[in-house]
Parts: C-alpha cells; structure tokens; sequence
C-alpha cells in the first residue's frame, strides 16, 4: 500500500497516465460486488416477459416505445436539473457567506449545512408534509401575511417536491463547494477587486471559475441524489408524478415485471451517467478556455 | 478602500437575501421535527400541544426501546466499517486519475460513480441474486459490502474535486527538494485534501444510515436495520420516537463537532 | 442510541470474523427466521408469539422485517438459498408466490389448532393468522355524517378531503374493485372507476403513497381514506380522531396467511411457529391493545375495540378472488399511472 500511495504523489504531480496500481483495489471490489449484479440486471433486461421465459427485445421496445415512459425519463432528468439549479442558487451565496464569516460563525453554519442529514429520510417526509400542507406553515405564514387569499397547493407538486429536493440535498452541493472554496486563492479575488472590477464581476470572473471544480462534485451528487430520491419523490411528490424510481419499484415488487424494471433500472443509469458525463465536460471546458 | 457602487449594493443584497433563505430552508423542517420530538401527545403531530421529554424517555429506554438500540448500533457498525473501507479504496482511485485527460480516465471516472446512479433498489435485488447463485446467504459482511459499493462514490467525488484544486507546482517543488513520492503525499497532499476526504466521508456515512433497499435485500433476520425499523413505526404507528432519534443524533454530532474542536484547537497550539 | 464502547467494537469484529470464516451460516437445530411485516406486527410477534414459541418448544426466533411485496421479491431473488423460514403475507403477494412455486405445501393434520379454525383458511399451502377488514375511515370531528357507500367518497363533501391510493397494495386494489362495483363495473370491466378516477384526482385532497396517508391523516391534509381497522384501531388507541365506517355494500375482509418458504431449514419449527400464531391463547392477545389485530380462531371472544362482533361476522363481508385480480393488476397499475399523472 504505501508503494502505491507513494505512486499517488508523483502520478498527481505529472499526470499522464491513469495509475491502474492505484485504481486497481476499487475497480477490483467494483468488479465484484458491483458488476456482477450489473450484469445479472442487464441479462434480464433481454427477457421479453415478466415470467422470464423467453429471450427478446420486447421489454426494451415495450418501454421505449411507449410516450408516457420517454414522458418518465424526461420528468425524472428535468426534477435532477431543477434541483442542481435550486440548490447551486442557493449554495453559492451560502458559501460565499460563509468564506467571509469568522471561525466562529463558521462553525454555526457548518452545524446548520450538516443538519438536514441529520435527519433520516423518514422523519424529513413527515416534516415536509408539516411544511406544505394546504393549512401547512408555509400557508399559514402567506396568508398570515396576507400574500395570498386560499391556501396554495404545494404537497404532491412539483415545486414542492424540488423545495423539499433542495433542502435534502443541499450539503451534497455545499460540503464539496465549500471545501474547494477555502482552498481558493484569496489573492485573487484582491487582485480583481483592487483592479476595480466590480463584486459581480469577480464573482463571475474570479470566483466562479475557481471554484468550478467543486460545483461540478457538487453537482454530479446532487443530480444523482434527486434523480434516485425514491422515498421523498413517492411521500412528498405523490402518486401524480410518476419517476423512474417509483416505476422500477412498482415493477419489481408489486407486478414483479423484473425485465421490465431492469430497463428502468439501466435507462436510469445511463441517462444520469450521460448527464454527469456533460457536467464533467463542462468543467474541462471551462478550465481550457 | 473602493467606493460603493450601484451594483456592489445589490450584490450585497442578493447574496445576503439568497444566503438566508438558504438557511431557512435547511433549518426549517429541522426545527419542526426537533419540536415535534418533544411533545407529550402520543403520534407524530405538529405542532404539538404540549412540551415534554416523555419520548426521549422512551428512546432511551433499554427494555422498551431494545430492538431499535439493536438496529441503531448495527446501522452504525455497517456505516462506519464501509465508510472507512470505502475511503481508503476511494482516494487512491482518485488518485489514480487525477489530472489525466485521457478518455480511459474518464470512463473510470464515470464507472466509479455509477453505483451512486443505479436505484439502491434494483442494485440490491441483483446483487442478492448474484450472491445466492453463489450460495452466500445475507449476511452482515455482504451488507457491509453492498453498502460500500454504494456510498464510495461520494467520497471519490469529492476527493478528485480537492485533488482538481490543488496546485502542482507544490508537489514538483516537494519532489525537487528529494522528498521521497510517499513522504510527498503524506505531508503536503493528504493535509491539503483532508477536508475533501472528511466530507465524503460524513456524506458517505450519513447516507448508509439512511440506505432502506440494500438493507432490505442482503440483510439477514438477525441484522435489522434502523431505517427499515422507523419506516414500519412511520407507517404503522406514527411513532414519536422517531423524531426522538433524529434529535439525538443532531445533539451526539453537536457534541463531536465541540470535541473534535477542542481537540484541534489544542493540537493546533502545541505544535504552535 | 447506544454508546459504542471498546468491548462492543470487539464484540462486532469477532463477529465479522466469525461470519467470514462461516458464509452457510451454521442455524441451531431450535430456530426458526421468519419474515414479519415491519411496526405493529413485528411487535406483536417479537413481544407475543416469540416467547410463547419459546416456552413451549424451546424455539428461538428471529425476524427479518419486510413488506409483503419485499418478502416475496427477497425469496425470488435467492433462489435455491431461502433468507428466511416463514413469510407472512396478504393475497396479492400470496397469490403471486404461488403462482412462482415459492411455498412449501402445508399439511394441516400438523397442526394442533386447526380444528379451532373456520374452514377454507386453512389451504394447501398456507395458514391464516389473522383477518383484515377494509372499509372507510373518516373524522369524526370535521364530518358528523360519514360516508355511506364508496360511491359517496367520489362525492362532494367528501371527494374533496379525501386521500387516494392506487393499486400497489392489497387494501387499495380491493377498494378501488369494490368502487368499480359501486359505479357498474367488475373485476373485468373496471372502465367505470377509472372514469370516476380521472374525474376526482383533480378534486381530491391528496393521491399519495400509501406510507404518507397517516402522516397526511394526522396533519388534517386528508380527512377521508380507505384503510383496515387494524390501522384505525391503533391510531385510535394513540389518541388520534378517526372512526370506522363500513360501506352499505358490506366491508371488505381478507386474510393475512403464513406460509413455510420452498427449502426452508426449519420446516418443523415451522409448523410450530404456525400452530402457536393461530392459537386461542396467542389470537386473544394480538386482538388487544395496541396489536389490534382480528383474530380467526372460533375460541376466541371478541374485544369490543375491533369495529366487528364475531368470527363468523366475516363470512358475511365481501372477499375477492386473486387468482383473477392478479393477471390483470399489472395492466391497472399501468393505466392508473397513466391517467393519474399530471
């Protein structure tokens, strides 16, 4: 072991090559306990029915086929945007913030960002459902203030599920943010301002792209996360809106249509991936440019 | 200093107005579970109708409240055993294609990340297959397994994120001064991504503990799980305990977090 | 939660160990695992049936914790290596492990108890242990006249304050069958209901998980909803305002059944795992606070918190027939997802 981290120092410094040593002993678990039943899933996706007695494209066609499952994907990637988008809004002023508080401060607010982890999935969907409901606190605090006259509906909403999406994932986005963020370079952000470029300018210029790197991990988790977030798209979202999540659970321990919920399961998968591939992209791109 | 102009007020004033209520959204559903965990009625209600410690009573209870305290520490054992097994084999992947441009880092890059994609669901009842036609039974080393495979990502993802940020220029000059590859990693590497690691880690962590479809398929009837447990109490019973839970865990990390403050704090004046 | 201490960090690597060094876990002849819904029932098994097993034939048990579905998902999964001895499940999943040859036949001349039992519940392959009955549950405090029939719940005032479910558990798929009735429809021509459907999903209070519908129920979101009395019974007995209605057309019953799983271990342990269940001592307790659950065997008196009077009262309630809702549900799933979504 300390051979390869010793490999590590010098593979991160001249960086050509992929130092197989050091990948070896998480490719090597993956390969067993993570692409064995990858394939198991991928067999069965090949089976044309749910008793699975004949081999076929049926569940693959079935699926793609059929507008209200391509209708699925696109709800279950636009739910993942949304939330990347809500909590990137959010997560940046609440680092930068955080940057400019003191120690003290600092660890308050990183008590706070740690805080809804704290709280299982299970009890959050109940306090979701305090929060939404038609004589929730949201709508007894808009009412109260007279900014609307009938309770809004946000439970079993779109709106209310991302809202709900971005505060349970919120410190996916800002744990990476804020650990790239201290590692920034102060100087910088002087430098641009002490040559007189506006704070929404450096921002933009200075701290945006510096930070990129974090916002992309961020990001990737992030739109992972909410992608798969069976228990609050199915409590908070309701049974209206229907994801790829709730489908693949339904199909395979309700119906048990298990080749059908493999080529959920792998449509899920691929079309997160592609997403974090092109997020990943983007942060080459950036840097290149 | 600069005068303040038009833009730089605004400035100001969006991140200041979207900063707080970023924290009213974190903090919010927090406060209502907390407060509900300290009523005296006898279900899940908000908001309460009077304050007492009664269900916290009850959580601590070693008779009564047995086979959730049975089902905490095996959550905990199962989250802290592939947490650190995760990490270790994380970070040298990271390291394994940090700053490499290639196509082959890329795949790898992605391959690793994909448990983190494919629904816990589908991925529990696949692997429960592959096992069995091996003829392994559920066990608490195959969760153990099933949960790493599951959590890793988070601590890869963030690690190559503090690896992307770090300056090469730095292990370069280290190598120049005939510091040997490993020294070069312990002392300049691993302090500067420590906190990317730590991170991962508590993300990785959290979200086992929290992990319901792995735990339902390759758990064995001796290793009942704490989330598997509060779901049946949630849906049965509407449980005050389970709040009771979610306020002892926020109390045990505030008092980790003052402790590991204390610690630091004192490490950081004797080497000063 | 439990402190972790050094001795228990011991105590958990000798057990890592141990299981490495052991993957065919090696069972103790008096043991048997068996599934059990997770909540009430668990408790009420761990806390009633366990010790009684215990005492009488010296058997310990454990419980894996799993919905229906689960348990027969987790068996078709392991193949060949069953995870545990014993399922408990409603009809749906019941019929549907049948069907994949999940269970081990039963032979009722094992059981000492099965005399006390009406006939037809206990099968070729399965025991039952206790009866569910379906109806409407309402508050009291926001409608002093309840619901009458299934057709009301589709009407105003109720349609508005009422919490839909769809077809994914057994509760609500009989339910929904029994509202297809109501407006003309069948078990084949479900066309009517899902007419009704389409029209009050944009009316209703909520159409959530079934898991969210105490949760939603408690918080006054809903005020109406189709469940058992058993769920009624519990949150009564916690406090909570709600009542049971049945409908004019008769309440809904079905059976909760245990059956030994194809290969399992313990086969004998089994049968006294299931003889204990049904038992007149055991179904006497479970039907008390804060388990609730009605019993099946004919020894048996009635607690009067039970929303029924009699065993033989069950005979009368409507009972349904999976071995044709079965091929037909994956198509009703479908389609309610279909129609239901926004």
């Amino acid at each position: 072991m300390a051979a390869g981290v010793a490999a590590a120092a010098g593979g991160s410094a001249s960086g050509e090559r992929v130092d197989w040593r050091l990948a070896a002993p998480l490719g090597l678990t993956y390969l067993v306990f993570f692409a064995a039943p990858f394939a198991i899933l991928l067999g069965i996706s090949f089976y044309a029915d749910a008793e699975q007695t004949r081999l076929g494209l049926d569940s693959w066609t079935k699926f793609y086929g059929d507008g209200f499952y391509l209708k699925v994907i696109f709800d279950t990637l636009k739910l993942g945007v949304f939330a990347v988008a809500a909590t990137t809004l959010l997560a940046y002023p609440l680092a930068l913030v955080f940057r400019a508080s003191g120690p003290k401060l600092q660890r308050v607010l990183i008590f706070v960002i740690l805080m809804p982890l704290l709280t299982s999935v299970v009890i959050r969907t109940f306090a979701w459902i305090v929060i939404l409901a038609r004589e929730g606190v949201v709508n007894q605090t808009l009412m109260g203030l007279g900014l609307t006259a009938a309770p809004l509906n946000l439970l079993q909403t779109e709106l209310g599920l991302v809202i709900a999406l971005t505060q349970i994932e919120m410190p996916l986005m800002l744990l990476p943010l804020l650990t790239i963020m201290n590692q920034m370079d102060q100087n910088l952000v002087d430098a641009s301002r002490a040559l007189g470029a506006s704070k929404w300018r450096t921002f933009f210029k200075v701290v945006l792209p510096l930070t990129l790197p974090g916002w992309i991990a961020g990001a990737t988790l992030v739109f992972a996360s909410a992608t798969t977030a069976f228990i609050s798209q199915s409590v908070i979202g309701g049974a209206r809106l229907v994801y790829l999540p709730a489908l693949i659970w339904q199909q395979s321990t309700v119906v048990y249509n298990w080749p059908f919920a493999a080529v959920a399961s792998l449509t899920l998968l691929f079309t997160v991936l592609a997403g974090i591939m092109a997020l990943g992209w983007l942060g080459r791109f950036a840097r290149t440019h | 200093m600069q005068r303040s102009t038009f833009g730089d007020v605004t400035y100001n004033w969006v991140i200041g107005l979207l900063a707080g209520l970023g924290i009213l959204i974190l903090v919010a559903p927090v406060i209502i579970v907390i407060t509900t965990s300290f009523t005296t009625s006898q279900t899940l209600r908000f908001p309460p109708p009077d304050l007492s410690l009664r269900w916290y009573r009850e959580l601590l209870d070693p008779v009564r409240s047995a086979p959730i305290h049975t089902a905490a520490w095996n959550s905990v054992w199962v989250a802290f055993v592939a947490t650190i097994a995760g990490a270790v084999l994380s970070v040298l992947a990271a390291l394994a294609i940090t700053r490499v441009n290639r196509p082959s880092a890329r795949l790898l890059e992605a391959s690793f990340l994909s448990p983190l994609i494919l629904p816990s669901l589908s991925y529990g009842l696949a692997a429960l297959m592959f096992f069995s036609v091996l003829g392994i039974r559920p066990s608490l080393n195959l969760l153990i397994a099933g949960h790493l495979v599951v959590i890793a990502p988070f601590v890869f993802r963030t690690t190559l994120a503090s690896l992307t940020q770090l300056d090469p220029a730095l292990l370069e000059a280290s190598a120049n001064l005939g510091a040997s590859r490993f020294y070069g990693f312990r002392r300049i590497t691993l302090p500067l991504i420590a906190p990317g690691i730590a991170a991962g880690c508590f993300l990785a962590f959290i979200s086992s503990m929290d992990n319901v479809p792995v735990s339902l398929f390759l758990s064995n009837a001796r290793t009942g799980m704490l989330p598997i447990r509060m779901w049946g109490m949630m849906e049965s019973t509407l449980d005050v305990r389970i709040a009771a839970i979610a306020g002892v865990l926020i109390l045990a990390t505030l008092l980790l977090m003052i402790v590991m403050d204390r610690l630091t704090g004192l490490t950081k004046r004797m080497s000063a | 939660m439990t402190t972790i201490s050094r001795r228990d960090l011991l105590v958990g690597a000798g057990a890592l160990g141990l299981a490495a060094s052991l993957p065919l876990s090696a069972r103790a002849a008096g043991s048997l695992t068996a599934a059990i819904y997770p909540g009430t029932w668990e408790e009420a098994y761990r806390g009633v049936v366990a010790p009684a097993l215990k005492k009488s034939a010296n058997i310990d048990m454990a419980f894996d914790s799993l919905f229906a579905v689960d348990q027969v998902a987790k068996v078709r999964a392991a193949r060949g290596v069953p995870p545990f001895d014993c399922f408990v499940l409603d009809p749906g999943p019941a019929a549907a492990a049948m069907q994949a040859g999940l269970f081990e036949p039963v032979d009722a001349k094992k059981l000492t108890n099965a005399a006390k039992v009406p006939d037809g519940l206990i099968t070729s392959h399965g025991v039952t242990c206790n009866a569910q009955v379906v109806g409407i549950a309402y508050n009291p405090k926001k409608f002093p006249t309840p619901p009458k029939s299934w057709a009301d719940l589709f009407k105003s005032p109720y349609v508005e304050r009422l919490g839909l479910t769809g077809f994914q558990t057994t509760f609500g798929t009989v339910s929904i069958i029994e509202m297809a009735k109501a407006f003309g429809g069948s078990i084949e021509n479900m066309e009517p209901i899902f007419a009704e459907l389409k029209k009050a999903v944009a009316k209703a209070a909520a159409v959530a998980a079934p898991a969210a519908m105490p949760g939603l129920y408690q918080q006054g979101q809903i005020d109406i909803m189709y469940t058992n009395t058993n769920t009624v019974a519990i949150l009564k007995g916690r406090g909570v305002d709600i009542e049971f209605v049945k409908p004019e057309s008769g309440a809904i019953t079905f059976q909760t059944t245990l059956h030994i799983v194809k290969g399992a271990d313990n086969v004998e342990n089994a049968y006294k795992y299931m003889d204990t269940a049904i038992s007149a001592e055991i179904q006497g307790a479970l039907q008390q606070q804060p388990y609730n659950m009605i019993p099946i065997n004919k020894d048996v008196k009635l607690v009067d918190t039970l929303d029924i009077k009699s065993v033989d009262e069950l005979t009368k309630m409507v009972t349904h027939d999976w071995t044709k809702i079965n091929p037909v549900r994956a198509a009703w799933i479908e389609r309610f997802n279909k129609e239901i979504t926004k």
